[in-house]
C-alpha cells in the first residue's frame, strides 16, 4: 500500500479539512495532493496528536485531521491515553506506518520489532481505532469515521524504501518556509473561522 | 492574604489575564491549584501524562483562538524543552508556563532540578518570573500573560511553597 494513494483519499473525502502534518515524507506528499495554507507542517517529532487535538478542543465544529507516522507516534506514545480522554468528535486520526524512520536515516522502527500501534491506542482506551488493509478498505474506513461523528483512528502499513525516499524528494518543493507556513496557518484559521488567533498590536507607549 | 489562599488567587489572575485553556500535570505542591482549574466551568482543562505534549495541546488550542497556559513541575519543564523548542518558539506560540520550582531555597530534595531550572530557561531565551509573594501574584501572572501575547513566546512563573500555601 502506497502511503499517497491513501493520501488522495483523505483529500477526497475531508474536502477543507484543517490538516497537522509529520515531518518528513507525509508532509511533501500531502503538499503535492493538498496545497494550501490549510495545512500546518509541524517540526517536532510526536506533537502532531497533541497539536491535533489542541486545535479540534479549540474549535469543535471544525473538522481536524492528522496525518502521522510510527516514529512519531512512538516518541509521544504517551499521548495515546491522553487522546482517547479527550476523543475530539471532530478529530480523524491517520497513520502511516512504514516501519523506519523515514526522513532520518531509514533505521527501522520498534513496528518492524512488533509493535502493534493500534493495539497500544485500544489499550490506551481509543474506542474507534482500526487498520486498513488496502486502499479501498482505508477509504472505507475514512468514510464510516467522516459519517460517525466520533473520535476516529485510522492506520496504514505502507511501503518503505530508499527508492520511495528517493521519489518524495522530487515532490514539488514548498511554497513557504516552516515559520511562514505557521504563520499562513493561523491567518487561514482566522479567516475561514472568523476568529482572531494573532492579536493586534496593542497601545505602544 | 493567607499562603492558603494563594491557589485561588493565582486561578482568578489567569482567569483576569484571560486564560481559558489549561494543560496540567500534578505536583503535590499544584495540586489544589489544579483541582480549582478542573472545577472552573470557564477554563478548559486536559490532563496530560507527559508534559511536553501539554505544548503541542497549549500551540493547537492557541491556534484556534485560545489564550493557553501549562501548569506543571520543574521536572515536568526539562521534559518539554523540544517542543518548546521546535514548536512554541519556532513557531511563535505564546503561551503561560506556570512552573513549580522544586529544589527552590529553603526546600528539602530536588536540589539538582532546582539548580538547573533557571539556567534551562535563560538558555532556552524564556523570560521567567519567580514567584515568592502573595501580593504580586495578580501583577506577575497577568503581566507574564501580557507579555507572552505581546512577545508571542512562552513566558514562565516559577511558582514557589510561598505561594501555594505548601510551605511548612
Amino acid at each position: 500500500m502506497k502511503r499517497v494513494d491513501c493520501l488522495k483519499a483523505i483529500a477526497e473525502e475531508t474536502g477543507d479539512a484543517l490538516a497537522i502534518c509529520t515531518v518528513g515524507g507525509a508532509a511533501a506528499e500531502w503538499n503535492a495532493i493538498r496545497p494550501g495554507d490549510g495545512n500546518f507542517r509541524c517540526r517536532t517529532l510526536g506533537l502532531v496528536s497533541s497539536i491535533a487535538t489542541g486545535l479540534a478542543l479549540a474549535l469543535p465544529n471544525r473538522r481536524i485531521v492528522a496525518i502521522d507516522g510510527d516514529g512519531a507516534l512512538l516518541m509521544n506514545a504517551c499521548g495515546l491515553p491522553t487522546l482517547a480522554r479527550q476523543s475530539p468528535a471532530n478529530l480523524i486520526y491517520l497513520l502511516f506506518d512504514n516501519g523506519i524512520y523515514e526522513a532520518s536515516g531509514l533505521r527501522s522502527t520498534a513496528t518492524k520489532a512488533g509493535a502493534d500501534l493500534i493495539a497500544m491506542a485500544k489499550g490506551a482506551g481509543v474506542k474507534n481505532a482500526c487498520w486498513a488493509s488496502s486502499v479501498e478498505d482505508f477509504m472505507e474506513e475514512l468514510k464510516s469515521s467522516v459519517t460517525r461523528k466520533a473520535f476516529s483512528m485510522i492506520a496504514a502499513k505502507t511501503e518503505r524504501g530508499i527508492e520511495y525516499l528517493k521519489s518524495w524528494r522530487r515532490l514539488p518543493s514548498f511554497q513557504h518556509g516552516e515559520v511562514e507556513n505557521g504563520f499562513r496557518f493561523m491567518r487561514y484559521i482566522e479567516k475561514t473561522e472568523e476568529i482572531r488567533v494573532v492579536p493586534l498590536p496593542g497601545p505602544r507607549n | 492574604m493567607a499562603p492558603e489562599d494563594g491557589p485561588k488567587i493565582i486561578l482568578e489572575s489567569m482567569k483576569e489575564a484571560g486564560i481559558n485553556f489549561v494543560t496540567s500535570l500534578p505536583d503535590f505542591n499544584l495540586a489544589k491549584l489544579i483541582e480549582l482549574v478542573d472545577g472552573d466551568p470557564e477554563i478548559k482543562h486536559v490532563a496530560l501524562c507527559r508534559e511536553e505534549e501539554g505544548i503541542g495541546l497549549c500551540t493547537g488550542a492557541y491556534m484556534g483562538g485560545k489564550t493557553t497556559a501549562i501548569i506543571m513541575q520543574n521536572g515536568g519543564f526539562l521534559n518539554s524543552c523540544n517542543g518548546l523548542t521546535t514548536t512554541a518558539l519556532n513557531f511563535n506560540i505564546p503561551m503561560l508556563l506556570m512552573i513549580y520550582y522544586a529544589g527552590d531555597i529553603g526546600d528539602e530534595g530536588f536540589s539538582t532540578l532546582g539548580s538547573v531550572t533557571e539556567p534551562v530557561l535563560s538558555g532556552l531565551g524564556i523570560r521567567y518570573y519567580v514567584l515568592r509573594k502573595m501580593d504580586e501574584i495578580k501583577n506577575t501572572i497577568k503581566g507574564a500573560t501580557l507579555l507572552a501575547t505581546d512577545s508571542r513566546r512562552p513566558v514562565a512563573v516559577l511558582l514557589t511553597k510561598n505561594v501555594l500555601g505548601t510551605r511548612r
